[in-house]
């Protein structure tokens, strides 16, 4: 596919996206107007009521509120969150790094343990540390993960008091240092990672178990390489590629885990600020916070795909056009 | 033996498995001096990969191996941990194995794996002499232009030349010992026959000794010095190459010789080994072979025969050697029962008739691979037509066409004068298209669907095309045609998985033979099999087209098979037609250099012969779209480029 093909692509499935989520998100019941007037939402007259939905938009058939948020959007108007009375970028940017920290750390050691757990466990296939390490996985990664995360809690905040339960970082300390912040981020990084890590740990170990039962493998050992230069420099060049577009693809699977992982520590991302805005109609801010996640996810499909073509020399030959034939002849 | 090179004494080795302690190999003594070939014969799972691993100390985890004694050059390997081993692998002894395609590291250019091999021995080299070491080594496998090759991949390579790669890996350490593992199965024939001269010139030059595993006899001909045959397990006969061939004591290797198709006579049928090797979960009490062995004494299912010597280096474990014993004069090789003489009726009228079949492939953009160009010819009712080319010359794509399953992008296949590759045309005669034609495949375990019963399978063509099954129900129909094809109904209710890989087979002829077709199109439906079961199934072809008539277009790669069974053969080269003929007339005057070499490639179970016969390679480019066919003799065409005719 070309650059332009995809580009299209894409555009084309942020424009279906956008009109889903702001279709169902109107069409499901709440009331709009308590996260913009809070409690006094309760208290409105009709007339005031009226008033409001005037002045919010909200009074406009759904069509016509889309084709609205659509002209605005192209114009890079994303609209006003309800609740933060904000201009919608506003208030996500004050969210996107707290998330990206979360995630982007939780992603680092999930694939990084992930790849060492693998190998270990490939290592020693059968043996004990493969054992107890394969139970161990299988158990952990069962735990949904808003219990692992009451869990966590609950030893480590409630019961021994080591470690702040929520929040990004203490009140009172303003932006807060960077220890604080570590301090706070140990606990639903802890839930994000073991929710996660084992799934792709028990991939790596077995497509390298797979590996290392190839004829190449064995014609390596028969011409007297070590087993650890052979699983180092054979087996896991082999699984890289697919390792490296595993982790494109799974992006969006640790941006849920993350999601819900925030929402149970209050951790202040764009996780906890999803759920507010659905649970509160904050319709500007769901529409953007929905797209961009949906872009994450069509991004990093597409990332994998080019990674998958980059490092796997069979993909390049193709496109540079030496294929099959040509050293055929000898 | 006190020089040997290798000394193994009583080498047992057995897997753990689920359904029991598999014994792969029982008491095997072997020894090799140096220099020396030593060819390991037997048909599949009768041990031979576990010997040469166990040797190598590679096998798996799940394996157990005890020797009493095992030497390579002075070093007891038995007793030796991993780590001692590791330095004495690749420098004492090494490996090449069956399939060159998946025994190199895709993503490491061909150069750079010679060189880790070289650098594991000698790793204080510095790069250029590496790299120096590399070229030569890739010289001496017969690689030419090594500077520009060791930068390709492996994917670059033909299967042939990925071999050579494989040997060039193997002989980096300069071993004393190369053990190959069925080297030269996985490749086209006028390869097989390089790669076995290269082997052996390569190890002559070195003066290494090697120990050659492989199932096909006439390899072992070409090649080797001594020859070891196994069967479950054991060995049952060993001895000298000559001593093998011309003198074979066992009633197994008897039978091997007997099921080769290029040693049977015109109008005679291919002996066949009767029944299967046994399991060897639990191997029989007896000699293993007893069941299948038609002059199997009482004593044979009693005891194990130990091995006796008749002769020099000559030893075969069977009863018939003792003293006691009756004296039975060895079969002749090759002859079996006469085939009844059915009068097969002369071919009738045109039924498959294929004109200036063209198809390419387009595996990227700007790239197209020509499978087919310019192929015409007729098959009549009645007819065995045997289409022979190696890989990629466009056989299976011929298949593909004529079952109506490709489209061609020109030419016409009129099949009893419907055109199968006109859409609207094959539209309105589908039924009659479908249930007249069928094929037999290759991989009989990739061909039916591992999840049915062999009952369903047979009825499932009745099935689809709502015929009514002319037996009562469709179970009774998928056991009549079980029973047909020479297998018993009690396999009705198996799953593929559960049955071997000439049952698999044969369940896939019954699947076919179920709709009574016309037309039958086998591609390449012995090339996986043993060759005893081949036999089997070859003379299950002959039988039932005698007995049903149907129409063969039969595709192989290996010629003797080809000559055994069919009237007429096609010569396919590159995706032209290069030559066509009556069997009789083609293999007795071979006129394109291609079928020459061809033919010349069929390895003989004779190692005199074997051994001085030259190679007639044929090294030509593709054939031009030019050319035209020229009669020579009735009956017989030859594709000759315009400006050439002279020459031929």
């Amino acid at each position: 596919m070309t650059a332009v093909k995809r580009l299209a692509a894409f555009l084309l499935s942020m424009l279906v996206l956008s009109a889903a989520v702001f279709w169902i998100a109107r069409l499901a019941p709440g009331d709009p107007l308590v996260s913009y007037y809070g409690e006094r939402a309760e208290r409105l007259t009709p007339e005031e009521r009226a008033q409001a939905e005037a002045k919010l938009g909200l009074d406009m058939p759904i069509g016509a509120q889309y084709v609205r948020w659509l002209k605005n959007a192209l114009h890079g108007d994303l609209g006003v969150s309800f609740k933060y009375r904000q201009a919608v970028p506003e208030v996500i940017r004050g969210r996107l790094g707290n998330t990206l920290l979360l995630g982007g750390a939780g992603f680092v050691l999930i694939f990084s343990l992930a790849l060492a757990l693998g190998a270990v466990c490939a290592w020693y296939e059968d043996r004990p540390a493969d054992r107890v390490l394969c139970r161990l996985g299988t158990v952990t990664s069962c735990v949904p993960e808003f219990w692992m995360c009451l869990l966590l809690i609950l030893v480590f905040s409630v019961t021994l008091r080591l470690l702040p339960s929520s929040g990004a970082w203490s009140l009172g300390a303003g932006g807060g240092t960077a220890a604080d912040r570590a301090r706070h981020l140990v606990l639903p990084l802890t839930a994000v990672v073991l929710g996660h890590l084992w799934y792709y740990a028990y991939m790596v170990r077995n497509s390298l178990l797979e590996q290392m039962r190839s004829d190449y493998v064995l014609l390596a050992r028969a011409e007297g390489l070590s087993r650890r230069r052979v699983m180092v420099r054979h087996c896991l060049r082999n699984i890289l590629p697919s390792y490296l577009s595993l982790m494109a693809i799974s992006v969006p699977h640790i941006m849920g885990g993350t999601y819900i992982v925030e929402t149970v520590f209050s951790y202040p991302g764009i996780g906890t600020l999803s759920y507010e805005s659905a649970m509160g109609r904050d319709y500007d801010l769901l529409l953007a916070l929905c797209l961009l996640s949906g872009a994450v996810v069509m991004v990093s499909g597409m990332l994998a795909q080019a990674v998958n073509e980059r490092v796997d020399p069979r993909m390049r030959a193709r496109r540079t056009r030496h294929g099959k034939g040509a050293a055929d002849r000898g | 033996m006190e020089n040997a090179l290798l000394q193994l004494e009583h080498l047992s080795v057995s897997f753990r498995t689920p359904a029991g302690e598999v014994e792969a190999v029982r008491d095997v003594s072997l020894s090799l001096a140096p220099g020396e070939i030593l060819a390991v014969v037997g048909e599949s799972g009768c041990g031979k990969s576990a010997l040469c691993k166990a040797i190598m100390k590679l096998l798996p985890a799940n394996a157990s191996a005890r020797a009493e004694k095992l030497t390579v050059a002075g070093h007891d390997i038995a007793s030796l941990s991993e780590r001692q081993m590791r330095p004495l692998r690749g420098a004492l002894f090494s490996m090449v194995f069956q399939d060159p395609m998946t025994s190199l590291d895709p993503t490491y250019t061909v150069g750079a794996q010679i060189a880790e091999a070289v650098r594991a021995h000698e790793p204080r080299l510095k790069k250029p002499e590496v790299h120096r070491r590399v070229l030569e080594l890739m010289d001496l496998v017969g690689i030419d232009r090594p500077e520009e090759r060791c930068r390709l991949y492996p994917w670059n390579f033909s299967g042939g030349m990925r071999q050579r790669a494989v040997l060039a890996i193997a002989l980096a350490g300069r071993p004393k010992l190369l053990i190959a593992d069925e080297p030269t199965t996985a490749l086209d024939v006028t390869v097989q026959a390089q790669i076995l001269d290269l082997l052996r010139s390569v190890q002559r030059r070195l003066g290494a000794a090697a120990i050659l595993v492989t199932h096909d006899l006439g390899v072992v001909a070409r090649a080797a010095d001594r020859v070891a045959v196994m069967y479950a397990g054991k060995i049952v006969e060993t001895g000298t190459a000559e001593e093998v061939f011309y003198d074979p004591r066992h009633p197994y290797t008897w039978g091997l010789l007997r099921s080769l198709p290029s040693l049977a006579a015109e109008g005679e049928s291919l002996y066949a080994i009767p029944g299967m090797p046994p399991t060897l979960i639990a191997p029989p009490k007896g000699d293993a072979f007893a069941s299948r062995n038609e002059y199997a004494l009482a004593i044979d299912y009693e005891r194990q025969p130990p091995l006796f010597p008749a002769g020099g280096t000559h030893f075969a474990a069977t009863w018939l050697l003792d003293s006691r014993a009756p004296h039975i004069a060895p079969p002749r090789p090759g002859a079996a029962g006469v085939l009844p003489a059915q009068a097969r009726p002369a071919p009738g009228e045109v039924l498959l008739d294929v004109r200036h079949l063209c198809h390419s492939f387009h595996p990227a953009k700007n790239v197209a691979v020509r499978a087919l160009e310019d192929v015409s010819f007729t098959v009549r009712r009645g007819e065995i037509f045997g289409l022979v080319g190696e890989s990629g010359s466009g056989k299976s794509t011929l298949a593909r066409c004529v079952m109506g399953v490709l489209r061609p992008q020109s030419g016409s296949i009129l099949y009893k004068g419907v055109d199968v590759c006109d859409p609207a045309a094959a539209r309105a005669a589908r039924h009659m298209l479908r249930t007249d034609r069928q094929i037999v495949f290759q991989d009989s375990a990739s061909s039916l669907d591992p999840r049915m019963k062999a009952a369903d399978i047979i009825a499932e063509p009745m099935a689809v095309n709502h015929i009514a099954p002319p037996r009562g129900s469709l179970r009774e129909e998928a056991a009549f045609q079980m029973r047909y094809v020479g297998l018993d109904p009690l396999y009705l209710d198996k799953y593929p998985p559960e049955l071997s890989g000439g049952q698999r087979q044969r369940v896939a002829i019954a699947r076919a033979l179920a709709m009574e077709p016309s037309l039958l199109v086998a591609d390449e439906p012995v090339a996986a099999l043993d060759v005893s079961i081949q036999a089997q199934i070859l003379n299950l072809f002959r039988h039932l087209q005698a007995e049903h008539g149907f129409t063969f277009l039969f595709i192989a790669h290996d010629l003797s098979v080809v000559r055994y069974l069919c009237d007429r053969v096609g010569v396919l080269y590159r995706g032209r037609l290069v030559e066509l003929a009556p069997t009789k007339e083609l293999f007795a005057r071979p006129i394109h250099p291609y079928t020459k070499s061809l033919l010349s490639a069929i390895p003989l179970p004779d190692p005199r012969k074997e051994r001085d016969r030259p190679l007639c390679s044929f090294d030509g480019a593709a054939p031009g779209p030019g050319g035209r066919f020229t009669e020579t003799a009735p009956g017989h065409f030859v594709l000759t480029d315009d400006g050439k005719e002279a020459a031929l």
